[in-house]
């Protein structure tokens, strides 16, 4: 799907992973493209159980347990990387594609302290040896401004605060200079202010490395200031693609207008497209899959799947009547 | 320093643990039926000739004073006599206990790794043919009894393929013994620099070793199976597959993670073999400790079995307080 002229950093192409069910298996992610332009920050905003980090884990070709990538590619540096062998591909993963995880502390190893384990990417992937790694993982934790970093270095996951896990995760995620990184919900969990620190200091370290990056999150508002373009994902699909003016300024799809709303501070506006709980909710083969909670469905919706139309230059949306704004 | 200081702690409460034990095999073994001294004097005794010995053997004091009469001795290093073989049991033990140890030691490191290579790779490769091995193996050698596998073993090295020495022992008849050092054949012979003794004892100790190790290899090898495909599945081995790290590395961090559960069965096993290994001792009329103890309980010779729960509950104490010292080396969670 054309969205820019520019060649795309990385393009993720019909991407299908299924969980295995009681009965059948379980779609959770149903034919996914997106393209992430060098330089850039793509948002994925998506709530619970959408499928975000079945996405983050998948375009690195881990999915999470018991996941299976069904069908789909990921086109990076002109080769799909799904393809290629498993050695192979770990050598990209932390060297050239980088993700940053949520919950750090359970993430990172109990029985190491977090100097070596920055050091060992350095070590891996960059072939240096053990004082050069000690070295760039003390400049790293610096970059990353943690207080202290040279007894930090040596300090195991358990005796770090949340704050400061995320900062080794995402020293350990830049410090071999990836051309893309993925943040997946790296924000959550932790306090409004340190949220806040977190943010500037990834995208100014993006900034200053030139990597792209994909922001994933569950808070809109934090992907209205700090992204160049903002992606929703519901239940396995892109609902909507636009930059990120047009999005908060022109939403087009309901689902997005709910989010909307929902984070909005007048109470009529959140009332007004409030909706059912997410309880029940089946996966119908061939509809809509966001028919049965939208305020706005008719009875086409249930029968045929929306194409992803081209609404307004560079503004996408899977929606059968997608809201105007004219 | 903490190290020490949690090492003088433990050494401190090793004291009132013997007491106890001590306490309980006393009264349990006083409990079992049998009358020494009719075991002794044999079936034509008469009952004056009975009545003297007991008196003769302190068997006719009240329970207490008896066993307060056994910590005394003790205290000065009386562990008592056996009257099977007429020497003191203190001198019957340290001839004996090293050659159960120096077998159960041996055949613990066969088993661990045995074990812990089958674990390993049942884990890393769970489809592969190892893996369907490794569950037959654990599967089969926990049916096995080690006295019949010993026996196995000895038709097919020595009756049919003569490869293995007779099992009668430690060494060859015609070799001397070198003089004793540590107990351990192994070592006192190259001690002393008698490389035909230690080839004797050396080529004595395979079978024995050979039974023991590999039957014990399969709990190992169960335990490092299962807590490696747990510590593999975890969120940080995942996390260090999305970081690109090679598989080699990834298993072995997962290892190091999965070796306080591996180092606890391995304890468990060999403070157990001790005395579990005696039924392989008899087959190949060891002379071990533990066939000492199993010959006191069936003659109501309560000294040497005595003797036996003194010696091999120090062991495992030692080796208990060994493990944790591990535990708090290798999992840095553990100090405070």
């Amino acid at each position: 799907m054309p969205e820019t002229s520019a060649a795309p950093l990385i393009a993720v192409r019909d991407l299908r992973v299924e969980f295995p069910g009681a009965n059948a298996s379980k779609e959770v992610l149903k034919r996914v493209s997106l393209t992430v332009q060098p330089g850039e920050i793509l948002g994925l905003v998506g709530e619970s159980g959408a499928g975000k980090t079945t996405l983050a884990r998948s375009i690195l070709g881990v999915p999470p347990t018991s996941g299976r990538i069904a069908a789909g590619e990921v086109i990076f540096e002109g080769r799909n990387i799904l393809d290629l062998p498993e050695p192979e591909l770990r050598k990209l993963r932390g060297s050239r594609l980088s993700i940053v995880v949520p919950n750090p502390r359970a993430e990172l190893n109990p029985t190491m302290t977090v100097g070596k384990q920055i050091a060992a990417m350095a070590r891996i992937h960059l072939g240096v040896d053990r004082a050069q790694a000690a070295r760039m993982a003390l400049a790293m934790l610096s970059d990353v401004h943690i207080p202290d970093p040279q007894r930090r270095m040596n300090a195991y996951p358990h005796e770090l605060s949340g704050g400061m896990a995320q900062r080794v995760v995402i020293a350990m995620a830049l410090i071999c200079n990836p051309a893309f990184i993925i943040s997946d919900d790296a924000t959550s969990g932790l306090d409004v202010t340190v949220q806040a620190q977190i943010l500037s200091l990834l995208g100014g370290l993006a900034a200053d490395h030139g990597s792209a990056m994909l922001f994933i999150t569950r808070d809109i508002g934090i992907a209205a200031h700090f992204c160049d373009r903002v992606a929703v994902l519901y239940s396995g699909e892109i609902m909507e693609l636009a930059p990120r003016e047009e999005l908060f300024l022109k939403p087009a799809h309901p689902y997005t207008l709910m989010l909307l709303a929902a984070f909005s501070h007048s109470p009529k506006l959140r009332d007004a497209w409030r909706v059912a709980e997410t309880g029940a909710r089946q996966i119908r083969d061939g509809g809509c899959s966001y028919a049965n909670r939208c305020p706005l469905a008719q009875p086409v919706c249930s029968d045929g799947r929306p194409p992803f139309a081209e609404i307004r230059p560079g503004h996408f949306a899977r929606c059968h009547f997608p809201v105007s704004h004219e | 320093m903490r190290v020490l200081t949690y090492l003088a702690h433990r050494l401190l409460f090793v004291i009132p643990q013997l007491f106890g034990i001590i306490l309980v095999s006393f009264l349990l073994v006083k409990s079992v039926p049998g009358d020494p001294a009719v075991l002794m004097l044999g079936p034509t005794a008469t009952p004056a000739a009975i009545a003297s010995l007991r008196k003769v053997l302190g068997l006719d004091q009240p329970l207490y004073v008896q066993f307060f009469i056994y910590v005394k001795n003790l205290l000065h290093g009386n562990l008592g006599t056996s009257w099977q073989t007429t020497r003191p049991v203190l001198d019957d033990l340290i001839q004996r206990f090293p050659a159960t140890l120096e077998l159960v030691t041996l055949s613990l490191l066969v088993a661990i790794v045995v074990g812990v290579t089958l674990g390993l790779y049942a884990a890393t490769r769970p489809n592969g043919w190892i893996a369907r091995f490794a569950d037959l193996y654990g599967l089969s050698v926990g049916a096995l009894p080690d006295f019949w596998f010993a026996l196995v073993l000895i038709f097919v090295f020595y009756t049919m393929l003569g490869w293995a020495p007779a099992p009668l022992g430690r060494l060859d008849m015609i070799i001397i013994p070198p003089p004793s050092v540590t107990g351990a054949l192994t070592i006192d012979t190259l001690l002393a620099g008698d490389l035909q003794a230690f080839g004797s004892g050396l080529s004595h100790l395979a079978l024995p070793v050979l039974t023991l190790g590999l039957l014990n290899a399969g709990p190992i090898l169960k335990m490092t199976q299962s807590t490696m495909e747990k510590m593999l599945e975890s969120d940080f081995s995942r996390y260090e597959v999305l970081c690109g790290v090679p598989e080699r590395l990834v298993t072995r961090h997962a290892l190091r993670n999965a070796l306080p559960s591996i180092v606890t069965i391995i304890s468990v096993l060999y403070g157990f073999l001790i005395g579990g290994a005696v039924l392989v001792e008899i087959v190949f009329s060891w002379g071990g400790a533990g066939q000492y103890a199993v010959q006191g309980v069936l003659n109501s010779d309560i000294y040497p079995v005595l003797g036996f729960v003194l010696f091999s509950a120090i062991f495992s104490l030692i080796v208990y307080i060994v493990v944790d010292l591990i535990y708090v080396l290798l999992d840095p969670r553990i100090s405070n």
